[in-house]
């Protein structure tokens, strides 16, 4: 694994690495807009070589959905 | 490496205005969702250091605003659109219908989207100078029909490639056209990597975020000639570069070149060297070694594919990399910005960045079965046209040498001016000469008064203007023909003309042309009955060696513009012949 999950979150919306938590959502990140979500989409996939499949993406609400449906995909987080 | 879309994209935020007036306005037009590519253009045009401006089309407005006249895209006035279609959309139902449809009714379909095509390309013409590059159209790998679709009497994939045809013999009849073959671009990526089904269905992305890179970077084929910032010249190592290992060390012999694995990677790629050289791209070598081993290999190894013939400048000593690298320079007259420098020796590829930043290092990787595939990726070596002068450029640096071995074996300059028998055509313009006399505007910087750059659009405006006159001249020695190297356009008011642009290819400064295409222009404004002539000097960076011009040939200084009377009488150099054609 070369980045963490936060790392990549942070990268991909122009945010500071601590701001980003499980409630971090497109409610109260400005540039989470569903480009930038479904870039961060592809930065993930890359990332941790997994594919989602379609409803995995649309369902997501915030962070905490995206490490449940990491966490399906069998990748083992680290405590961001 | 290629940077990731979301590292342009977050790049792409923190660009601002750069101090160059380098710009370069851009239209993105397509029938489908295409994020991304502006901003990475933003980030690859910034990195040259042009300006970038740019105009993205709402989704799938191409039609609309080509189609009206007062368009926001014809307001934006872009120097180039691109018009990126997918074979989807523009299908839409029939992209799966047409495999229940008769021949007949796929042949009218044909005509019916050929149609719509041309008349988008005839009305885009009409209101806008921008170049249009239109990507033709991606011929799926997947047919229903499978294996019998190439038996089918005009199967779907046979349309497209009707309409593929079509477009390419509009771009070959339509100067500012350009077909971008967007079909070889998936083909080089594969259909599985260029296009998602999940991107599709999300937000019919038809171009995968992971592409759009690589896409920009096809697209800057277009964008680095139009900004002059393409490369001319491919500056050489030797060892482990042209050749496997170290002719000092292994000698003659014991060098990799032809039957091995590795020394076929080498013939491959001085094969593609050159196949670039006939395209007018000028080859040196900048090599540390000692003379007489290296040109041994170069005129005698039976696998050596690039012959002396086919460097411009042959730097082969134990000097400094970058002290070699002025030297190719000044020798060909190329600035270095217009360089590339292969080397695969890291300490080399340092020297030369640091030294020359502008100079563009390659990365060479250790494996010379790459080497050719590097090349080949390169977006650098693209023309917008390629003129009868740049095809023949090899050449023309070849006869430059024997002038050059003239000019050391005659003491005076006269003399050597005099032997050099040179002939000057003075031509008006004409269609067939616009593209080289625009490419002269645009690239010439040392001999030129005003540096003022033209597209092929502006000089047939000018050329078609009976206000303005529009010439150039070719020059030829006894050496061969230089080719159209000089071009002049006047303003002409009631009586007193003005000299708009008056420049000189830099390859043949300093042998009195100048003087005789400037005494032509005065000779012919007094048999027209002008009492003067108005010139300016515009100072740049690099156009000192026409800084005195005008004052040596007679013309005064008044206030903001040079002039000169025509009272006077005009002199012209006596060692040269001139000619006047299509007067």
């Amino acid at each position: 694994m070369t980045s963490t999950l936060y790392e990549i979150i942070s990268q991909v919306f122009s945010v500071p690495i601590s701001e980003v938590n499980d409630e971090s959502s497109p409610e109260n990140i400005e540039s989470w807009d569903s480009f930038n979500g479904l870039v961060l989409v592809d930065e993930l996939e890359t990332n941790f070589n997994i594919k989602f499949t379609i409803s995995e993406i649309t369902d997501v609400k915030n962070v905490a959905d995206i490490k449940r449906h990491l966490k399906n995909h069998n990748v083992a987080l680290d405590d961001d | 490496m290629e940077k990731k879309l979301s590292e342009y994209i977050s790049l792409s935020k923190n660009i601002t205005e750069l101090k160059s007036d380098n710009k370069i306005k851009v239209a993105i037009l397509s029938n489908f969702t295409l994020n991304g590519l502006d901003e990475t253009l933003r980030v690859k045009t910034s990195e040259l250091g042009l300006n970038y401006h740019s105009y993205v089309s709402g989704y799938d407005q191409y039609n609309q605003e080509i189609l009206n006249p007062k368009s926001d895209l014809y307001n934006f006035s872009p120097d180039i659109t691109f018009l990126i279609l997918s074979t989807r959309n523009f299908f839409g139902d029939f992209f799966h219908s047409s495999y229940n449809m008769s021949d007949l009714e796929k042949k009218s379909l044909l005509e019916e989207k050929l149609k719509q095509l041309k008349n988008l390309i005839e009305i885009f013409k009409q209101n806008t100078n921008s170049k249009l590059v239109i990507t033709n159209f991606n011929i799926p790998y997947y047919s229903p029909n499978g294996i019998i679709e190439t038996k089918s009497e005009f199967g779907f994939h046979e349309m497209i490639e009707e309409i593929n045809i079509e477009l390419r013999e509009i771009s070959k009849n339509l100067d500012p056209i350009y077909l971008y073959n967007f079909n070889n671009f998936v083909s080089k990526f594969g259909e599985k990597n260029v296009f998602d089904y999940r991107q599709y269905h999300l937000g019919d992305i038809q171009i995968t975020y992971n592409s759009i890179p690589l896409f920009a970077n096809e697209l800057m084929g277009y964008i680095k000639p139009l900004c002059g910032k393409n490369k001319k010249c491919i500056v050489l190592d030797l060892d482990n570069t042209l050749w496997g290992g170290i002719v000092g060390e292994e000698n003659f012999d014991g060098i990799e070149l032809g039957h091995t694995p590795n020394g076929k990677a080498f013939v491959e790629f001085q094969k593609e060297l050159l196949s670039l050289w006939h395209q007018g791209i000028i080859l040196a070598i900048n090599s540390k070694n000692n003379f007489n081993d290296a040109i041994k290999v170069i005129r005698e190894h039976p696998s050596m594919i690039l012959q002396e013939k086919n460097f411009g400048s042959i730097q082969i000593n134990w000097n400094d990399k970058a002290q070699n690298m002025k030297i190719i320079s000044d020798e060909l007259n190329i600035g270095l910005n217009s360089m590339v420098f292969f080397d695969d020796d890291k300490l080399n590829q340092e020297r030369i960045k640091q030294e020359f930043p502008e100079i563009l290092t390659v990365g060479m990787p250790d494996d010379p079965a790459q080497f050719s595939s590097i090349l080949k990726d390169m977006n650098d070596f693209n023309v917008l046209q390629r003129t009868i002068e740049d095809k023949n450029r090899g050449e023309m640096y070849a006869q430059q040498r024997e002038r050059k071995n003239l000019e050391n074996s005659v003491s005076n300059l006269d003399d050597f001016l005099k032997q050099l028998e040179i002939k000057v055509k003075i031509k008006k313009s004409d269609p067939f000469l616009i593209p080289r006399i625009s490419q002269l505007t645009l690239k010439t910087n040392q001999f030129n008064l005003t540096t003022k750059r033209y597209q092929e659009e502006d000089i047939r405006q000018f050329s078609n203007d009976k206000n303005f006159e529009v010439g150039c001249a070719q020059v030829l020695d006894k050496f061969g023909d230089n080719g159209i190297t000089g071009v002049y356009i006047v303003k002409k008011n009631n009586d007193s003309w003005f000299l708009d642009t008056f420049l000189l290819s830099c390859r043949i400064m300093g042998r009195g042309v100048e003087n005789a295409i400037l005494s032509e222009i005065l000779k012919s404004a007094k048999q027209n009955g002008i009492r003067e002539i108005k010139a300016n000097f515009i100072p740049t960076e690099k156009n000192k060696p026409a800084e005195n011009f005008l004052s040596d040939s007679g013309f005064q200084k008044h206030d903001d513009y040079w002039i000169y009377k025509l009272n006077n009488d005009i002199k012209s150099p006596n060692h040269l012949k001139v000619e006047i054609e299509n007067d």
